[in-house]
């Protein structure tokens, strides 16, 4: 079992991240603006660049990302912000379609969105210690990409701990309150435990 | 290269003047092609002093004609040898369709960089268009 849901976990593109049930069929909710603030920035407008440095934060109505220098295309009229790039101390919070907060570090993170055939096409890629945390367990991988249009996750050189007590109270915890339902568990034979995927492939 | 068309009195040692406006042109072989234009509603010259430039605008193009970037604030400080405007006070700056726009404190813009640079408090919105989030 334990074996099994590792493997489909990493069938699956090595994370549980979004629902997994026709996602492809699934309209992504109109992406609201984003907003970057920063202590100072520099444009140059022969390059169609911004470099925002200094407690850089960007939001939007999916994801907040702080860092301490980032680079953005400036688009022109009609166009898309389609290449960002930011750097250093990169902090990534993210809801995913359950509504679960997904926390995303790494040395870099580096954003790209492009429209193809009439296909859209808009990834996060972490790179540099990237790792991404959730209540399921975390995931890190070298890249780790985040597939913004269909919310979902995928690394290389992956290595996932996964908590199969997911739903339970953690250890050294205090337990919970009297008088409430007890948290839903699915039966497994393994431990309540945390399992480590050291990326060996399935034989 | 600033190609300045400005003002009478503004060509003067000292003056003042009002409908302020200088423009800059591509170097050859697109010396044709407008570069940049800074206006304001009025302009001050002392000696020795750069140009005060009340409610300024500063329009830049890319080669194709099209609109780079607008800035604008309530006065800025203009260098002409130097090639520079700055200013410690406020200013907006957006594309050509305002899809972009920033707001900050204090910025120093270099003709010869191309440049702009926004000292602080830096405030970007970036709307997506109404087409790039809905699959087909």
């Amino acid at each position: 079992m334990k074996r099994f849901c590792l493997i489909l976990i990493a069938a699956l593109g090595g994370w549980s991240v979004p629902a997994q049930t026709n996602v492809t069929d699934a309209l992504p909710a109109p992406r609201g603006p984003k907003l970057i603030t920063s202590d100072s920035a520099d444009f140059d407008l022969g390059r169609h660049q911004a470099t925002y440095r200094g407690r850089v934060h960007v939001s939007d109505p999916q994801m907040n990302l702080t860092c301490e220098r980032l680079v953005a295309d400036v688009p022109q009229a009609g166009g898309h912000v389609n290449h960002i790039v930011a750097q250093t101390n990169v902090m990534i919070d993210f809801l995913d379609d359950k509504g679960h907060t997904n926390h995303a570090t790494g040395d870099m993170a580096v954003y790209t969105y492009s429209e193809q055939g009439g296909t859209t096409n808009e990834t996060v890629t972490l790179t540099g210690g990237a790792k991404v945390e959730n209540e399921q367990g975390w995931l890190t991988g070298e890249p780790i990409v985040w597939d913004r249009q269909n919310n979902h996750l995928s690394a290389l050189n992956q290595r996932m701990i996964y908590r199969q007590n997911f739903g339970g109270p953690a250890a050294d915890t205090n337990p919970a309150a009297a008088g409430t339902n007890p948290p839903v568990r699915h039966p497994t034979n393994s431990p309540p435990a945390t399992v480590e995927n050291t990326d060996t492939p399935p034989r | 290269m600033w190609l300045a068309v400005v003002a009478a009195a503004v060509h003067a040692q000292e003056g003042r003047a009002t409908d302020f406006i200088t423009t800059e042109y591509y170097e050859a072989p697109h010396q044709q092609q407008i570069k940049s234009i800074l206006s304001g509603a009025e302009a001050v010259r002392k000696p020795g002093r750069p140009i005060v430039i009340k409610q300024f605008k500063l329009q830049t193009y890319d080669l194709d004609g099209k609109t780079n970037l607008v800035v604008a604030g309530p006065e800025c400080f203009y260098d002409e040898k130097a090639g520079t405007a700055n200013s410690a006070g406020p200013l907006q700056v957006q594309n050509g369709d305002g899809s972009f726009r920033v707001t900050g404190e204090g910025f120093l813009w270099r003709q010869t960089n191309f440049s702009l640079t926004i000292s602080n408090q830096v405030r970007t919105v970036a709307e997506n268009g109404a087409k790039i989030d809905l699959k087909p």
